[in-house]
């Protein structure tokens, strides 16, 4: 008697939700293809109200001593932004892209557990709803995204917010943390004939690797919740130094999860970046072996970086300098992909697609972003600049510059394979180009006004010289942002309904999920080609100069 | 690999670096001199010990159980595997009368440091064993009720190495905790 | 032009030898920074120009990679990052000079839920948001809090350093010409986080002098009738439960010392100059100017606010 089960396939690419059971067929959905696409929605939705958030504390920072939010709102809505962008925006598009796409490009059917797929994406929608749900018990969190001890302890948070945000995030966290298992058994065990690991698409590689950092950080960062609920809720003592706690333990626990969490949003746009500049250059990455090398790289040194976020706890000379030199080795690696991208589009013909001319903004963006990270490496710049406004650039460069930019990227390249259809180049390019510009205004004056000494997760500010200025022309420049997301979302809609269809393979590309149908049909294939290059499709239209027959790659 | 064995292989991989976050948070608090250091000398090392030793020979009764499912001796297999649950009970028995005992002596999570760290990490430790009793048990009850041909399942070996490693996890808390106290 | 060299030179203008190592340090590392920005910024728009598709172009060269490039830009980096930890290791060393063992401290600093509590133990005086230094001297101070975790920054005088509740830390301040130097509580603190701001006044060693001798003086019973008024009901309206006025029954550390509170150019941590209409508004409605401060509403009637101002403006 065999036990297997077998996963009942849908008739219809897109179960239609006004139909019968079009509604529950998506929420009772195990296949990863529309799991993936309920992940991409649910960012986007994220997106809004984290911007709404965004707008609401530019407008009250917009003139000096403004009273347009009172300070115990300002403080809920910064918090809730940082925390619903981090792990309700961009950890679910990564993980979208990569539920949607990982089986495709190693020819499988299937994730290995797609049950637990779908479990992985639910508590993340629900811990989502449990974050938000605050707001209506007591109030938000209010004490930053990353909640130092022992601000947030009852005492001085007398308000259920915080449990909120421990709690969501305990319920996202073991979500996320699925997602990593899925990735990494799909991985190891489903990859087409031939594919070995050495010829996996570098999204996949990237994916792969962020999943091993996914099942050490989360599980770290869980410890620390458990901790100040505990301390909260059973009145404990693990971060009140009265009572024999620590409030810097809360940091080094917290930090070990935060850092390589920031690596876990950037690989796979990194493998993003490396799927769209080939294609779109026509020729393959520049360096294959280099970029997934240093990708592991990066992944275990992440794990020896985190003091870099306490330089300033007064820790003494010699911990804080191994911590700088850490942190400014990882910027090695991390660094020197950019030339290796660039590198790929040197000698190449190149196309300027949306997707492109994203992935190639995403270069000079991520560029500055990663710059003035390394910057806070060094730590007596650390002391001048970090909890400043400069710190505010820093990240919104890398997590805007990185993964929002990538994550464009990867919507207009793999949009016509989700969907069938293309989205509008016309709208795209008029969204990157406001996208572009208005970003740029924003975060850049953040640097001067870092600089001019304006703290960060302040409500107000003094009528200084300049502060005033140059934060308005911040908030302006953010309300044209919003417009262009308003832009994506409309060409989104617009392409839906009158995009042109996309054929199998819009693009001429080289990794598998171009093989199927766009959309692919719920089973993704049939048949599976042998896999003998890292760009199969390359082989197959290329019968006269695949790439496995050549001896001599460099 | 199989699937089901190397997906339980990278999950307790994963929760690993749980228990370490709080057992390196654990030791981060027993610096000499510390409440928590004082506190500690209240733990009853002996008893924990021979509960330990039931712990760690229901490792070596799952053990046995899975050889057996792999001569395909359905009675052995059942017998084994309920040894294990019994082991794991008595384990979770003697956690329950230390936490009762500590309890009445005023150490409890809110008392001091020592008190939210022991019972945090014990705790926590404590859940999985319960999990994997629960695992353990519908296992048993899948075994005992289907007439058992198929020596391919993966199922128990999975469970094993996710028992082994409640296992372990035990053994570097007790030495941390436990042996720890009395240094 | 000489708006942007004005704008520039004060972005890194400092008044002693840690800000001035710290700001070096910062405009090194922005010729590197900014030089490959530069590089990364042309070679990805020349190339995207360059290479452009043209019309009916086959498919280009397919190179798959070059060693002795990655190598190279592999290597250049990683002397860059050394040659800049050493640079790293070497400021860091100047800033953090020792001090012996049980060298007792010029200042101390408590940072409390947005003020700041400054005392100097060698000259028995205790203030509260304004500190006063002698110019030219490196002055050992102690940095505390009695809540959450705060964060001490002058930018023209040097480092920040946080200030943890259970913990003891310890840095130099020093300025090495006069002026006022204004920072700000820079490790978010809760709700008036933004109005946590500090005020350092440097001056001759003879200004100095004279200040702490003001400060050591106890102020003397008020003259006036309306002060009086103001005196009793500091007492009784439990303002002594919270703030220390010295020669008075009035010796709590909750809030602010307001021993010689008129002497202060700033209230409410930098948030309002000190003028008599800003204090009446502060004593008649805390949570209307400063929201969610410690401080409660004692529905004081306006004549009370006016006795009571009259007080506090005389402890000069």
């Amino acid at each position: 008697m065999s036990y297997s089960l077998e996963i009942p396939e849908s008739v219809n690419s897109f179960p239609k939700i006004r139909s019968t059971n079009g509604f529950l067929e998506w929420i009772s959905t195990v296949d990863h293809k529309l799991i993936g696409i309920m992940y991409l929605w649910s960012a986007l939705f994220f997106l809004i109200i984290g911007f709404a958030e965004a707008m609401l504390m530019r407008i009250q920072l917009a003139q000096p001593q403004n009273s347009f939010l009172t300070p115990e709102a300002y403080n809920q809505i910064f918090t809730m932004h940082g925390t619903t962008m981090i792990f309700l925006v961009l950890t679910p598009m990564l993980i979208g892209f990569a539920t949607y796409l990982l089986p495709l490009m190693i020819g499988a059917n299937e994730m290995a557990y797609p049950r637990l797929n779908a479990f992985s994406f639910w508590m993340f929608f629900f811990g989502g709803l449990l974050l938000y749900f605050s707001f209506l018990a007591g109030g938000a969190p209010n004490v930053g995204w990353f909640s130092y001890a022992p601000l947030s302890e009852k005492f001085y948070s007398i308000t259920p917010g915080v449990d909120y945000w421990a709690m969501s995030i305990l319920i996202m966290g073991i979500g996320t943390i699925g997602a990593g298992l899925n990735f990494v058994v799909t991985t190891l065990t489903m990859r087409a004939p031939g594919l070995s690991l050495t010829k996996l698409p570098l999204f996949v590689w990237m994916v792969f690797v962020n999943a091993f950092l996914i099942l050490a950080a989360f599980p770290v960062l869980n410890a620390g919740l458990v901790m100040i609920l505990i301390d909260r809720l059973l009145n404990a003592h693990f971060f009140l130094a009265a009572t024999g706690g620590s409030a810097v333990i809360w940091q080094h626990v917290f930090w070990t999860f935060g850092h390589p969490e920031v690596y876990i949003l950037a690989l796979p746009a990194f493998g993003i970046a490396s799927e769209v500049i080939p294609v779109f250059s026509r020729k393959p990455i520049f360096g294959y072996e280099f970029v997934a090398a240093s990708t592991v790289a990066i992944a275990l040194l992440s794990f020896g970086v985190w003091a870099h976020h306490m330089f300033a706890v007064g820790l003494g000379t010699t911990f804080n300098a191994f911590f700088a030199a850490s942190s400014m080795l990882i910027a090695v690696p991390t660094g020197v992909k950019i030339f290796n991208w660039i590198a790929t589009m040197w000698g190449g013909s190149i196309q300027f697609k949306t997707s492109m001319l994203f992935a190639m903004a995403f270069l000079i963006e991520f560029t500055i972003g990663g710059l003035s990270g390394v910057g806070f490496a060094i730590v007596p710049i650390d002391w001048r600049l970090t909890d400043t406004y400069f710190v505010v650039a820093h990240i919104h460069y890398v997590f805007i510059g990185a993964s929002l930019f990538c994550g464009f990227a990867a919507a207009y390249y793999w949009f016509p394979k989700i969907t069938g259809k293309m989205l509008s180049e016309k709208i795209g390019k008029l969204h990157f180009w406001v996208f572009v510009i208005s970003f740029n205004c924003t975060f850049f004056v953040f640097h001067i006004l870092g600089l001019l000494g304006m703290p960060r997760r302040v409500f107000t500010y003094p009528d200084l010289p300049y502060l005033g200025s140059l934060n308005m022309f911040s908030t302006i420049s953010a309300a044209v942002l919003g417009i262009s997301f308003l832009m994506f979302i409309w060409n989104i809609f617009y392409s839906l309904k009158y995009g042109e269809d996309a054929g199998d393979n819009p693009w001429n590309a080289w990794t598998l999920e171009w093989l199927t149908s766009s959309p692919p049909k719920p089973k993704n294939f049939n048949i599976v080609p042998f896999v003998k290059s890292r760009r199969p499709l390359w082989d197959l239209n290329h019968p006269e100069d695949p790439d496995w027959k050549r001896k001599n790659k460099k | 690999m199989n699937k089901n064995k190397l997906f339980m292989l990278v999950f307790v991989g994963s929760e690993a670096f749980f228990f370490l976050a709080l057992i390196i948070s654990y030791v981060y608090y027993s610096h000499p001199g510390g409440t928590l250091a004082s506190t500690a000398k209240y733990l009853d090392f002996k008893k924990t010990l021979i509960f330990t030793l039931f712990l760690v020979s229901s490792s070596l009764t799952i053990w046995i159980a899975d050889l057996n499912l792999k001569k395909g001796k359905r009675k052995a297999l059942i017998g084994w595997l309920i040894a294990t649950i019994i082991l794991g009970i008595v384990f979770l028995f003697g956690q329950g009368s230390e936490y009762a005992r500590l309890i009445t002596t005023n150490v409890t999570v809110s008392q001091n440091v020592f008190g939210s760290a022991f019972f945090t990490l014990t705790g926590f430790h404590g859940i999985h064993v319960i999990l994997g009793l629960i695992v353990l048990s519908v296992l048993t009850i899948i075994v005992m009720s289907r007439k058992f041909e198929s020596v391919e399942s993966t199922a128990l070996e999975s469970a094993a190495i996710y028992w082994h490693f409640v296992d372990v996890v035990w053994i570097v808390v007790f030495s941390v905790v436990y042996i720890g106290a009395i240094i | 032009m000489q708006q942007f060299v004005n704008f520039f030179t004060n972005l890194f203008s400092s008044a002693s030898s840690e800000a001035y190592n710290i700001n070096t340090l910062f405009l090194r590392y922005m010729i590197l920074a900014g030089f490959i920005v530069l590089l990364v910024t042309s070679l990805v728009i020349i190339g995207a120009f360059k290479y452009r598709a043209k019309k009916n172009t086959k498919e280009p060269e397919q190179v798959f990679g070059n060693q002795k490039l990655e190598l190279t830009w592999t290597v250049l980096p990683l002397l860059a990052v050394t040659f800049f930890f050493f640079l790293t290791v070497k400021t860091m060393s100047e800033i953090n000079r020792p001090f012996q063992k049980n060298e007792k401290p010029d200042i101390v600093i408590i940072a409390h839920q947005w003020w700041w509590d400054m005392r100097y133990p060698k000259y028995n005086v205790e203030t509260a948001n304004e500190l006063h230094i002698p110019v030219g001297k490196n002055l050992l101070t102690r940095i505390e809090s009695a809540d959450v975790i705060h964060d001490w920054w002058v930018p023209e005088l040097g480092r920040k350093i946080d200030a943890v509740p259970g913990r003891i830390n310890y840095t130099w301040i020093d300025a090495d010409k006069p002026g006022v130097y204004s920072g700000t509580c820079s490790e978010y603190c809760g709700a008036q986080h933004a109005w946590m701001r500090i005020r350092v006044v440097a001056e001759s060693q003879n200004d100095f002098n004279n200040w702490i001798k003001a400060q050591q003086k106890i102020p003397s019973f008020p003259k006036d009738s309306t002060a009086i008024k103001g005196a009793e009901l500091f007492q009784t309206k439990t303002c002594a439960n919270c703030h220390y006025i010295s020669g008075t029954p009035a010796d709590a550390s909750i809030g602010p010392n307001l021993t010689h509170f008129a002497s202060r150019k700033t209230m409410l941590s930098g948030m309002l100059t000190n003028t008599d209409k800003n204090l009446k508004r502060w004593l008649k409605d805390p949570q209307k100017v400063k929201r969610g401060a410690h401080m409660p509403d004692f529905l004081l009637s306006k004549k009370e606010v006016n006795e009571l101002a009259s007080y506090i403006e005389g402890l000069k």
